[in-house]
């Protein structure tokens, strides 16, 4: 099924990305960057910034997660998307949280070169979405779901994990898979999901049936690392 | 694709809304024969559960 309407090279370059990320999850360590573009994308007039911008916080998530350091060609690669696509004023809340779970991991990863804290954007409309609509939009926001990452949108996934659970079912059943693994991600880190769930058995039919697709590799990669705490 | 293509394109994508990649429309759904339902049998036959939605909640009023 056709995940998105992303233009293909863009789509390309945050595949390529993604690609990275994921093979980095498994691994351990992060190539670098110029290795997981293509070199249309990576040149001076590439796209690598809204590449960047589209995948999000999750283009350091090796590094959230093993605590370490971007180098600096990353940092500045993540800092240019920041700064080049800054939500505008009518911006849907999917894209202000993604800006803002940006400049977030900037601020993990190198306080001394981030600017100040910036205050949660609103998360009512999550709270006053039905479980279907809920769970498409945490699984585009899976980048918040980190271990001991406090957001409005974390704390709400927290309270209706069971319509979460049933929004991965209906994902599974309608073959969308990216929308599957997200909210895969989500709960792998969320308590009181139901064992009924069979989540991992879940994951694996996710990435099965993907058929090799890398943005669902990332997640479904980042959801057994949030389960395990392990390399995957 | 030719050179040429290959640069409108380029141009093409440098124009892109930005936003319209990070506020996706939901894709539209094709529900999974019976096929890869014994798929996802043999993917959880491991012991583990098959998925199975959560008991529904009785609903309000």
């Amino acid at each position: 099924m056709e995940q998105s309407g992303t233009p293909s090279l863009l789509k390309g370059a945050v595949q390529d990305l993604a690609t990275g990320v994921a093979s980095a999850l498994s691994s351990g360590g992060h190539g670098p960057v110029s290795g997981d573009l293509s070199p249309a994308a990576a040149g001076a007039d590439g796209f690598a910034p809204a590449a960047v911008r589209v995948l999000g916080a999750d283009f350091l998530l090796p590094h959230v997660l093993a605590g370490t350091r971007p180098d600096a060609a990353e940092l500045a690669l993540f800092r240019q998307a920041v700064e080049a696509y800054p939500p505008r004023a009518d911006a849907a809340p999917t894209v202000l949280w993604s800006h803002w779970a940006m400049r977030r991991t900037l601020r993990v990863l190198a306080p001394d070169t981030a600017d100040g804290t910036t205050a949660e954007p609103r998360a009512d409309w999550l709270e006053l979405a039905d479980w279907r609509t809920l769970t498409h939009q945490l699984s585009v926001l899976a980048s918040l779901a980190l271990p001991g990452a406090d957001s409005a949108v974390a704390r709400v996934a927290g309270k209706r994990n069971l319509d979460l659970a049933r929004g991965f079912v209906r994902a599974v059943r309608r073959r969308d898979w990216l929308q599957a693994a997200g909210a895969g991600r989500w709960l792998s880190l969320l308590d009181g999901v139901p064992d009924t769930l069979g989540l991992p058995a879940g994951l694996d039919f996710v990435e099965l049936m993907a058929d090799g697709d890398p943005q669902v590799g990332l997640q479904v990669r980042a959801a057994r690392r949030l389960a395990t705490g392990a390399l995957v | 694709m030719t050179s040429t293509e290959k640069v409108t394109e380029v141009i093409r994508t440098q124009d892109i809304d930005i936003d319209a990649a990070l506020d996706p429309v939901e894709a539209d759904g094709v529900f999974r024969d019976s096929r890869e339902c014994a798929a996802l049998a043999v993917a959880g036959g491991k012991g583990e559960v098959l998925l199975s939605p959560p008991t529904p909640r009785p609903k309000k009023g």
